[in-house]
């Protein structure tokens, strides 16, 4: 266990509060705020993986998760990138894509074989001759990916989903990020700030040089993140890492969970009406020999690993870099207690004068044009060979950690996905955006800028400038600040080295891949000759480091190698999500959601067994026997209740509420009359049936609709949509849920009726299709009508949900002496099915037409000036002999039903069954089905062709409908 | 997806509040003379300009009404219709 500095003011850790973890079988301990990859990192570890394709050695690089180098498995879940996961007491951590350990890689001496492998070496080598490539495909399958899941693995934990409405939203919560929320904030403005590491501070959060007077960056940063966490108009997503970026304002992200939270992640989509982009800079990898080696590592890497997490990340360091920030780390990093070697500067001239002396008074060797050019070690890095940039002299220094950096480079991902385009700026060495969206503003070291000042200043410019689109500022206030961001420091010169004087055989330009610069070249030789051909045949950047490492190195490359002029192409596009995340965060929670009825309790109680039928759950049977034999033997002959609260009902009123009713049902809704219940039916503007249902007048201008149970949710923009050029007066409730339903069936039925009520209910007084209020008990209004779906005398009573459990419970205890029974949804199918009664999508389905399943009787023709919706397509379609028919029909010699959905056949599919059961009521199968017309003949024998049936058919023939009652006497006596 | 809609009622909300109602085809055409070609033309047929069109949106998640809108299909936002077009 190394020794860790406990007292430096830029710590995230609390090093007296101890995490315990399991590594390799073996405990370790790491300290409260320690990534799983610096808890590692103290306990000595450095190689914690090896890499796709050679299987070579990697280690810590970034410290900010760009590549796969430190992913490994954690509790069972592979592909953790342990750099960006905070350490948790009992995790249990292995290492992934290794044959042995990731020290000790029996697959190591792939390494030594790349020759055997080029770019893009399987399209041209495993299919000649071509039986062997399946062979090929599948023992490249095995080998290819990191970590290993098995189908069966259930995601532990909860996740989440919100979607804020913000005027501004800011991508990064560094000191432009942070001072553009406050310019934003202060003007009024809502302001959402998403900051992908646990904490704000970005680039000040761990240095220790001077911001002004005295006070050092890191301060500067802290005092910062306290007014941005003080202010109430900002809402601060820490441990959030932007995924997209659309066009509208629109950002979406991943949340990690704290300890605290309700979830482990969160996806986060918020609609803005402006953005800042503060994402700041990551360095550009060096691009050398080796340059991935564990102990090869960024400069930021080396410097917050001491300064955030209080690890020396070497005895002896040796640094190549190119930017000031180079020389700042190395000054720190020695004063810590580091030895340090050499510092190199790929830059000739343009270091920070204050910075050279700085290293001049430590005695600290400052190489400036030179650049290291070969990583020795076989595991880990143990020398460096250095060498003037054209490559002419060079000299060997020992180190345990090279700190390498080519320069800065910003953070570009989230404006290529805006579809913003990007120029290569050559000043800065940068891509920068060509031009921003009306709405987006960029703030910080993406524009180039250095200064501590000029970085907050461009923030605030950029908060202000958002305030101005959102109206809540004036032109003056953003020229102000544009003043004064022209006093201060502009952008600082770029580091224009692409690679260091190597052949590029080791030399790795994207480590998720192992594509190396010889690679490139090879592909470029190939004649892939942009970065997005390049990506795709060499495979660079199809990791998920996506465009972390190889991102603006590769169409640099791309430009040098060729020798354009300039550099005239752009790093690839990149994709949501930016980061690798979960799918169960994109899944989200996973809510089973379904409406009740006001009964449900009660049906449940009785034994009812429950089934999802769309949005709803409801009974389908009261017993194990799914044939109910017994339910429906009571309705036939005795008297039962089924909960029909489902059904869709709506109150449609006004002055022109007639008109509308004309325009969407086929019948002549003028007929209506108060007391009696009209059954009729909707078509779309192809005459395909699409609903039926019953309306009532209540009065003048007033009526009361039902509709089928799946179609309740679409009745009332159906109605709106078919009258939306009329203009109309009319309007529409949807009362589906606020009312319920109890059918009462069966010859019983009237007499159960009679012990609940005074009104005189025989058959004189309430006949058939009438429709009468009531108040049931002096309490309870009633809407009650006789109708007969399952062709037995039928009471149904629509009643306020409130009353439900009440009426229910009054007709079970009238109906005792007669033994009344529940019955369900499968029941109610099987009677109504006897009666040849149809049930839309049952026994129609997209292309049946109104007059197809014999429903034609309900069209009235007279109505031209109604223009009701599949009057034209039925008068264009009535005489078309091609349509199919809808046909009762038995089975052959006492044969079992055919299932819902069987075909009906002879050379050709000729039909299909819609609804088929044994019926006990009938004591032979029968059913209804749809088929071509020549087979619609009564007597035509039907061949039935069931799935699976192998080549044995059932027969079947057709028969006059109904089946059961053909009088109709049951129902209306 | 990033498209936003403004409703006359609720104001500017979330595109997936809402259903789309089709291209602007005007009202259903008097019967007389209608061939089943016209008719098939009329429910069926699109006309799927690359630019901005005239369309109509349900607000099934908000106040449920029908309006209509112009949007250009090339950025699949809402924008502003010409000023004849009220």
């Amino acid at each position: 266990m190394m020794t860790r500095f406990n007292q430096l003011p830029t710590l995230k850790i609390d090093p007296t509060k101890k995490v315990v973890f399991n590594y390799k079988g073996k405990t370790y301990s790491g300290v409260e705020g320690d990534t799983i990859a610096s808890a590692l990192y103290a306990n000595g570890v450095r190689i914690y993986a090896r890499s796709l394709k050679y299987h070579r050695p990697r280690g810590l690089y970034s410290l900010d998760g760009e590549c796969s180098n430190t992913m490994m498995d954690v509790d069972g879940i592979p592909n953790v990138r342990t750099e960006n996961t905070l350490l948790k007491q009992g995790m249990t951590v292995k290492e992934q894509n290794v044959k042995g350990s990731a020290e000790n890689d029996m697959l190591g001496f792939l390494d030594k074989l790349d020759w055997a492998m080029p770019a893009g070496f399987y399209y041209k080598m495993m299919h000649k001759p071509a039986r062997i490539w399946p062979i090929a495909m599948k023992q490249i399958r095995k080998t290819a990916g990191l970590g290993e899941i098995s189908p069966d693995f259930e995601m532990p934990g909860k996740f989440d989903e919100i979607f804020p409405r913000t005027d501004v939203v800011v991508i990064g919560g560094g000191p432009a990020g942070m001072t553009s929320a406050l310019a934003a904030a202060e003007k009024g403005l809502r302001v959402i700030i998403m900051e992908s590491r646990p904490w704000l501070g970005g680039f000040f959060d761990y240095r220790t040089a001077e911001y002004k007077d005295g006070v050092a960056l890191y301060q500067r940063g802290q005092d910062l993140a306290q007014q941005v966490e003080a202010n109430e108009n900002i809402r601060v997503l820490k441990h959030t890492a932007m995924v997209g970026a659309y066009s509208n304002c629109l950002v979406t992200g991943f949340q990690t969970g704290t300890d605290k939270d309700a979830f482990n992640e969160r996806y986060v989509e918020i609609r803005a009406n402006s953005v800042i982009v503060a994402t700041g800079c990551i360095e550009r990898p060096l691009l050398f020999d080796n340059n991935e080696r564990p102990g090869v590592m960024q400069v930021a890497c080396a410097l917050r690993m001491a300064r955030n997490y209080g690890i020396l990340p070497g005895e002896n360091g040796i640094f190549s870099v190119g930017h000031d920030l180079g020389l700042e780390a190395a000054i720190d990093l020695f004063d810590m207690g580091m030895k340090i070697g050499c510092v190199a500067d790929v830059r000739e001239d343009g270091q920070d004068p204050e910075l050279v002396l700085a290293l001049a008074k430590r005695n600290l060797l400052l190489l400036k044009g030179w650049v290291a050019t070969v990583a020795h070690g076989k595991k880990q890095v143990n020398k460096v060979t250095m060498s003037s940039i054209d490559g002419m002299i060079s000299r060997d220094f020992d180190c345990d950690v090279l700190v390498a950096s080519a320069g800065l480079t910003p953070v570009t991902g989230p404006l290529t996905m805006a579809q913003i385009k990007l120029r290569h700026d050559d000043f800065t060495g940068f891509f920068v955006a060509d031009e921003m969206p009306e709405n987006t503003f960029s703030a910080g070291r993406i524009l180039g800028i250095n200064n501590a000042m000029s970085i907050e200043c461009s923030g605030t410019l950029a908060g202000i400038k958002a305030a101005k689109v959102c109206g809540a500022c004036e032109a003056a206030d953003v020229e102000a600040v544009e003043a004064a961001m022209k006093a201060l420091p502009g952008p600082l010169r770029g580091s224009k080295l692409v690679t260091a004087p190597v052949q590029g055989r080791k030399s790795f330009i994207c480590f998720d891949e192992d594509t190396t610069i010889k690679s490139v070249k090879q592909t470029i030789d190939s004649g892939f000759d942009v970065p997005e051909l390049v990506k795709r045949y060499s495979s660079a950047g199809l990791g998920p480091g996506q465009s972390g490492i190889p991102g603006h190195n590769l169409p640099l490359y791309v430009a040098k190698y060729q020798a354009l002029a300039g550099v005239p192409v752009k790093p690839t596009t990149v994709r949501a999500p930016i980061v690798p995340t979960f799918i169960a965060t994109y899944a989200g929670t996973n809510h089973t959601m379904h409406k009740r009825t006001p009964i449900h309790d009660l049906q449940v109680a009785d034994k009812g067994i429950l089934r999802k039928i769309g949005v709803w759950e409801r009974v389908r049977y009261f017993s194990e026997d799914y044939s109910c034999r017994k339910e429906i033997e009571n309705v036939r002959n005795n008297v039962g209740m089924l909960d029909g609260s489902t059904l869709g009902k709506f109150r449609l009123h006004g002055p022109d509420a007639l008109k509308a009713l004309q325009r969407v049902y086929v019948s002549d809704m003028s007929k209506l009359k108060p007391g009696r219940i009209k059954y009729t039916a909707m078509c779309n503007d192809d005459g395909c049936v699409i609903d039926d249902g019953v309306v009532i007048m209540l009065g003048e201008n007033d009526y009361y609709i039902t509709t089928s149970t799946g179609r309740a949710g679409q009745t009332v923009e159906w109605i709106r949509y078919h009258t939306r050029y009329d203009g109309w007066d009319f309007s529409m409730v949807n009362i589906t849920d606020s009312m319920g339903v109890i059918n009462l069936s069966g010859p019983n039925a009237r007499k159960v009726f009679a012990k609940i009520t005074e009104e005189d209910v025989s058959n004189e007084a309430f006949s058939y299709s009438a429709y009468k209020e009531m108040v049931i008990k002096d309490v309870i209004p009633a809407k009650v009508m006789r109708l007969g779906f399952v062709g037995e005398l039928s009471y149904e009573f629509h009643v306020d949900s409130s009353y439900m459990t009440s009426l229910w419970q009054l007709l079970k205890e009238a109906g005792a002496e007669f033994g009344i029974q529940n019955f369900g949804v499968e029941s109610q199918n099987v009677l109504r099915m006897e009666k040849c009664h149809v049930i839309l999508g049952q026994e129609s389905e997209q292309r049946t037409n109104l007059l197809d399943v014999g429903l034609g009787f309900l069209w009235n023709r007279k109505k031209a000036e109604a223009k009701t919706v599949g009057a034209v397509a039925l008068r264009q379609a009535e005489n078309d002999p091609t349509r199919f028919k809808l046909v009762g029909f038995k089975m052959e010699n006492n044969g079992r039903a055919p299932r819902d959905g069987a075909l009906i056949v002879d050379t050709k599919v000729r039909g299909y069954i819609a609804t088929a059961r044994d019926s006990a009521t009938l004591n032979e199968a029968v059913g209804m089905a749809l088929v071509e017309a020549e087979l619609a003949k009564v007597g035509t024998r039907l061949e039935i062709y069931e799935d699976e049936c192998g080549d044995e058919r059932i027969y079947g023939k057709v028969v006059p409908m109904p089946f059961y009652d053909p009088d109709g006497t049951r129902m209306k006596g | 997806m990033a498209l936003t809609i403004t409703c006359p009622i609720c104001g500017k909300r979330n595109g997936y509040e809402f259903r789309y109602g089709g291209e602007d085809k005007g009202p259903r055409p008097e019967e007389a003379g209608i061939t089943p070609e016209i008719w098939c033309d009329y429910v069926h047929m699109n006309k799927c300009v690359a630019g901005v069109q005239k369309e109509w949106w349900f607000h099934k998640d908000g106040c449920g009404s029908w309006f209509s809108i112009h949007r250009d299909t090339t950025t699949n936002l809402e924008v502003k219709g010409p000023e004849a077009d009220k």
